[in-house]
């Protein structure tokens, strides 16, 4: 049966982890840089590279790309190995893919401060870049992919099916937005013109919200929430019927984002329907979590990870709840263009992708290390300020959103504008100040975290494990990954059971 | 029915081809029915009479304003609103937009709408607004370009080769065009073209749409 | 009774919890008062302030206006406090819960609510930061005793209250969106402030 020269490559993983930790970092530290000036235009100090329109895409690619993708990688690895009870394939391209990803985002993001960009959101690094990520996008569905073809159990366990779906829509969203002809090495135009340009980018816009920071952390969710509740998935039917359903209704969405532009309006109102339609998917995976975490209260009294988890589950309720409302026509008149826009993806990357990637880590990192968490307390106070900085975000944004929605659209009784967009600008400033105030105590808590798992991973390798000896071909496993090789903080082989 | 649904999934969970086949399937209808029709729509990328070709000089001055974000917040799309009408200009048209490559229609309006800010201003208040936005809208949260005007429209990358780019794409350039353009360019700041972009904004718009 | 609530609601918790009837009582009374308080408040607020929403001359709504905004404000209210409760006692059984009464529910959301209610005060003078400004305390403070209350009051132990008092956040965070939505689309429809959509 299994080889005992069998290790899980866990070395890549911890390096994926502590890149995706620097990226969560520097991206929000630029994130309330921005957030500053939007009240102190001069923080730009006169320097081209600090304009806010060059540091926003930073912000969004370094979060999506260096801190989600990183950890979407590092989690998708780790959780590969053992739902398939084999090592990693082809470990080397593991490790290329490592490092090749956190070269472009460096470079890239390097690039957008030089001025550098398609304009496309989430998809503004240029051709080079563009086809370095699709040369590592295919080496992590080589090594991905590749891992699940050896497996040793027959069935492919759900968070598979939600890596497995990121890495494949996502290849296919990517290809297809940045078609453009290169005029040189920092400038091309894209294939498409205007109002098709437009379809296709938020086509592009919508699905990478939808199968990377929705699907990709769903697998995510789908294989550390029952490893951490130790309980099997509350329903293994819904999962299937909610997975496809999702994988289906996703795509449609995205021209909600063009509500009462210049495209077609059967594509509009399309959108609207099927944004609408998610909601159930989205809700069903939500219920799935709810179900499997209860059963597991006794874990939060020890485990910091399993309150990020919960409260993750709650924002990623109040996120894919708000954005189907939002993409309701009479209501996106009101909210269109405005900052509750930005509050709502907030809700989603702070509340949903950020806790969840948090309980993540810390529960992954000790184990990894063969050691406890460096610090609980410390982790706990990360929690709250996690929390206290997602809901003041998303109240300072709801704040500034509704009044430009409302504002900007108010006629007087003779049917003229009520305000000058200046002076609704200007009222602006107590929202982003206590966005700001948010935005850095979200920061705190991230750098709080840092430190924690710097701690616990220093000096350390990775503990070695080996795929349990037994492999059981029931069917019924496929709704519970395997049970976790005790740790008692040794750093010599796991004995398989 | 829901029986054979999960039953067909088992078959797809126990191999990874079927698995990667059944979700690029399932995950392409949207983009087949909706997306793709829409990319092949006619009306959507045929020029008309509101359909305005760039310059050279406009071209690089829309590169400008690629370069410098300036559509992270600034939108370029009027809604069919009363209120929108009323504070920007018409409502924007598909066909305005059949030579805008990438199109700059943004998600946030951080400032205002700029589709129709062609002409509303004159050159010597945009130069002024660009180099020190609080010296003529107060409160302006907007940052300053002092750099645009010390470089060179010229070093916004070969004209020409643009311009042929995108009459490869289908933007009808005439050979005499594509001759003049670095004439056209040279000598001018990129605070200068930008300006000129910023003019010609909106104004294609034929006057029986008005 | 109103002081004991906001002064120490541990011990209203623990007597609650105890079924001491004559608190449960003085409790259910103040509901009715906290209920009113909002709308009242924002009623008095936009007759003699005005509804300050940028930085232009405050808004003055005429008398059916201010009746209906404080009408549908109440209902909201009402249908927040009575759908969070019946959901409360929904979930009770999955989390430990077993059958709470639901007098019990409603002095318990009532105490949980007090912060926010007399925060609204602030709705006295209608402009619209100075209100988030009150009410973001107001709301964590509210959120601190929904998280320790319930547990108390429930009879289960904190971590299982801890996954409660997140599920019911999680419904009321999108029971207000919903608001915001609601809000947005009867304007859009006409209703409201003017808009020229």
């Amino acid at each position: 049966m299994t080889d005992f020269r069998e290790i899980y490559h866990d070395g890549v993983v911890k390096r994926l982890v502590q890149f995706s930790i620097i990226w969560a970092v520097v991206g929000m530290l630029v994130g309330v840089w921005i957030a500053a000036e939007l009240i102190w235009p001069g923080l730009d100090l006169g320097q081209f590279w600090l304009s806010f329109g060059r540091l926003r895409p930073l912000h969004t690619n370094g979060i999506i790309f260096g801190f989600g993708v990183s950890a979407l990688m590092a989690t998708a690895f780790y959780s590969v190995q053992r739902t398939s009870n084999v090592p990693l394939f082809m470990p080397r391209l593991a490790w290329i893919c490592c490092y090749g990803w956190q070269v472009v985002v460096l470079a890239g993001g390097l690039s957008l401060l030089a001025g550098w960009t398609s304009t496309k959101e989430y998809a503004e690094l240029e051709w080079p870049f563009d086809i370095a990520i699709t040369i590592l996008w295919v080496c992590f569905a080589v090594v991905f992919f590749g891992t699940i073809a050896t497996r040793r159990i027959k069935p492919i366990y759900v968070s598979n099916w939600f890596y497995g779906a990121l890495i494949i829509v996502i290849a296919m969203l990517h290809i297809v937005n940045n078609l453009a002809l290169p005029v040189s090495l920092n400038k091309s135009y894209s294939i498409y013109a205007g109002a098709q340009d437009a379809v296709v980018q938020w086509w592009y816009g919508h699905n990478a919200v939808g199968f990377l920071l929705t699907g990709g952390f769903l697998g995510m969710l789908y294989y550390f929430l029952p490893k951490q509740a130790n309980q099997p998935i509350w329903s293994y039917r819904l999962s299937v019927i909610s997975f496809w359903a999702f994988t289906y209704t996703y795509i449609w969405a995205g021209p909600h984002h063009l509500h009462y532009s210049s495209v077609p309006e059967w594509v509009q109102s399309l959108a609207m329907v099927m944004s609408l339609i998610l909601l159930a998917p989205s809700w069903a995976t939500m219920i799935n979590g709810i179900m499997t975490v209860s059963k597991a209260w006794r874990k939060l009294r020890v485990d910091p990870a399993m309150k990020f988890i919960v409260l993750a589950l709650a924002f990623y309720g109040l996120a894919t709840f708000e954005g189907p409302m939002m993409a309701i026509r009479s209501v996106n008149i009101v909210s269109h263009f405005t900052d509750w826009t930005i509050g709502h993806v907030h809700s989603g990357a702070l509340g949903w992708n950020a806790m969840i990637t948090y309980g993540t880590f810390y529960f992954m990192v000790p184990r990894m290390m063969g050691r406890e968490l460096y610090s609980v307390r410390l982790a706990n106070i990360h929690f709250w300020m996690a929390l206290a900085g997602t809901m003041l975000y998303i109240i300072a944004m709801w704040g500034a959103g509704i009044s430009q929605g409302l504002l900007w659209l108010s006629v007087d009784g003779i049917g003229e504008l009520s305000y000058s967009f200046n002076d609704v600008m200007a009222s602006m400033v107590p929202y982003y100040g206590l966005r700001l105030i948010a935005g850095i105590i979200f920061l705190i808590g991230t750098i709080l975290m840092a430190y924690n798992l710097f701690r616990t991973m220093w000096g350390r390798h990775t503990v070695s494990v080996s795929p349990p000896d037994i492999v059981d071909e029931i069917h019924g496993t496929a709704h519970m990954p395997e049970p976790e090789p005790d740790f008692d903080g040794s750093t010599g082989r796991e004995v398989p059971a | 029915m829901k029986y054979h649904g999960v039953t067909l999934h088992r078959k797809l969970e126990n191999n990874i081809g079927l698995l990667i086949f059944g979700i690029l399937f399932v995950s392409s209808i949207g983009g087949l029915v909706q997306v793709l029709p829409s990319v092949f729509q006619e009306s959507l990328s045929t020029a008309t009479q509101n359909s305005h070709l760039y310059t050279a000089e406009e071209l690089t001055g829309r590169d400008v304003y690629i370069q410098e974000g300036c559509h992270v917040c600034h939108t370029q799309q009027i809604r069919p609103l009363v209120a929108e009408v009323e504070r920007y200009g018409p409502f924007s048209r598909a066909d305005e937009f059949v030579y805008d490559r990438p199109f700059l229609w943004g998600s946030k309006r951080t400032g205002p709408d700029l589709h129709r800010i062609g002409g509303k201003y004159s050159d010597d208040w945009h130069r002024v607004h660009l180099l020190d936005p609080r010296s003529v809208v107060n409160n302006s949260i907007m940052p300053a370009y002092p750099w645009l005007a010390e470089n060179e429209a010229n070093a916004m990358g070969d004209i020409q080769k643009k311009m042929r780019v995108l009459q490869t794409l289908g933007h009808p350039y005439s050979e005499e065009e594509i001759a003049a353009a670095p004439d056209e360019i040279d000598g001018l700041s990129q605070l200068d073209v930008l300006i000129t972009y910023l003019q010609v904004l909106g104004t294609g718009l034929a006057e029986e749409n008005r | 009774m109103l002081v004991a609530v906001l002064h120490a609601p541990g011990t209203v918790f623990k007597e609650i919890a105890a079924g001491n009837t004559r608190v449960i009582g003085a409790v259910q009374r103040l509901t009715f008062l906290f209920i009113l308080m909002p709308p009242i408040f924002s009623w008095i607020g936009s007759t003699y302030f005005g509804w300050r929403l940028g930085s232009n001359d405050p808004l003055y709504f005429d008398t059916t206006a201010r009746v209906i905004i404080s009408f549908f404000y109440a209902d909201a209210l009402i249908l927040g406090y009575i759908s969070t409760v019946l959901i409360a006692r929904w979930m009770s059984k999955t989390y430990g819960g077993g059958k709470v009464a639901t007098e019990k529910l409603f002095a318990l959301f009532t105490v949980v609510v007090a912060p926010l209610c007399v925060a609204s005060a602030s709705h006295l003078y209608p402009q619209v930061f100075f209100n988030v400004l009150i009410l973001i305390p107001a709301v964590m403070w509210s959120m601190t005793l929904l998280y320790r209350g319930l547990p108390i009051v429930m009879n289960i132990p904190p971590e299982r209250g801890m996954l409660m008092s997140s599920s019911l956040v999680g419904w009321l965070l999108v029971a207000f969106v919903s608001l915001l939505g609601i809000s947005a689309a009867l304007w859009t429809y006409g209703f409201g402030p003017s808009l020229g959509v």
